[in-house]
């Protein structure tokens, strides 16, 4: 069985895997002396967990097309806990 | 097709109109326990924020591959799971089965990895009590893992649902996806601010 639905989640799938690949350089743990703080790294890596974090919900939970009060609130849910880990991040 | 509530999507692959998976309740359950979790990540963000330099050099004794694996290792799970839910609408409930089956064995190799994690953690002397970063390290992951270990249940029960030709409710089915999905977007957050970001 393929049909559109089941071919978005797994091409959706490919692009989690794949940006998650990606995190693999960035990491501090990468650093082979003492860490530094970087802010453009900190937020690439933010920007790309927000959008795992979207394509989850839209493809997997399947919330692109439920009813608007749940795609507000998850879109909300987002803004609210990203905008507040990168506001304390540059404070 | 057994599933009445579905919108679904019409001949054209375009949908017709608004379809809730899973019921209300478990969304009103998901909305509230994504609230918990963020009041969590932005404590620890405020705390990562006082330590600076304690927390970057605590990340650097945290092993990012087996962070990428388990993240890797929960995408994988999440994808078998989203498409047992796709069979289980089309009534392909043997295929359905076994992609439920597939999403739980990654579930257990993520709890197996985390343990193995934990313990060479451990046993290099980094415990709950070494700094903040550790004692929000466990306290995360570690409730993060009871939430893994819930929807290993979840997807059982989602199994033996597809098993009897009697219940095989969509609906059920969607409520252990929804839950499962939950899970995956968790870690997902936890891994880009334990272990990725400086």
């Amino acid at each position: 069985m393929t049909t559109t639905k089941a071919r978005a989640i797994t091409y959706v799938w490919i692009i989690l895997s794949a940006i998650t690949l990606v995190s693999w350089f960035l990491g501090p743990a990468r650093v082979a002396g003492p860490a530094v703080a970087s802010v453009p790294i900190t937020v690439a890596v933010l920007a790309m967990a927000f959008i795992k974090a979207r394509l989850i919900i839209g493809y997997f939970m399947e919330v692109r097309t439920a009813p608007a009060w749940l795609r507000l609130s998850t879109d909300a849910w987002l803004v609210v806990l990203w905008g507040a880990v990168l506001a304390i991040y540059l404070w | 097709m057994a599933n009445t509530q579905t919108a679904e999507v019409n001949a054209g692959g375009t949908t017709t109109r608004a379809h809730l998976p899973s019921n209300k309740d478990m969304w009103v359950f998901v909305l509230g326990d994504l609230v918990i979790f963020s009041s969590y990540f932005i404590i620890f963000e405020i705390y990562r924020h006082q330590q600076r330099q304690t927390f970057l050099s605590a990340q650097q004794h945290l092993s990012l591959s087996i962070g990428v694996v388990n993240t890797l290792v929960l995408l994988a799970s999440s994808w078998f799971v989203a498409q047992s839910v796709q069979l289980t609408r089309a009534g392909e409930y043997e295929r359905a089965m076994r992609l439920t089956v597939g999403g739980g064995l990654c579930g257990v190799v993520f709890i197996l990895l985390k343990a193995y994690e934990w313990s060479t953690k451990i046993g290099h002397g980094l415990t709950f009590g070494s700094n903040d970063f550790f004692m929000f390290y466990y306290m995360l992951t570690g409730v993060h893992l009871f939430h893994v270990a819930l929807g290993l249940v979840f997807l059982g029960v989602v199994f033996f649902e597809l098993r009897n030709p009697k219940l095989r409710r969509v609906s059920m089915v969607e409520t252990g996806a929804t839950y499962w999905h939950m899970v995956d977007l968790l870690w997902v957050v936890i891994f880009a601010l334990m272990y990725v970001m400086r």
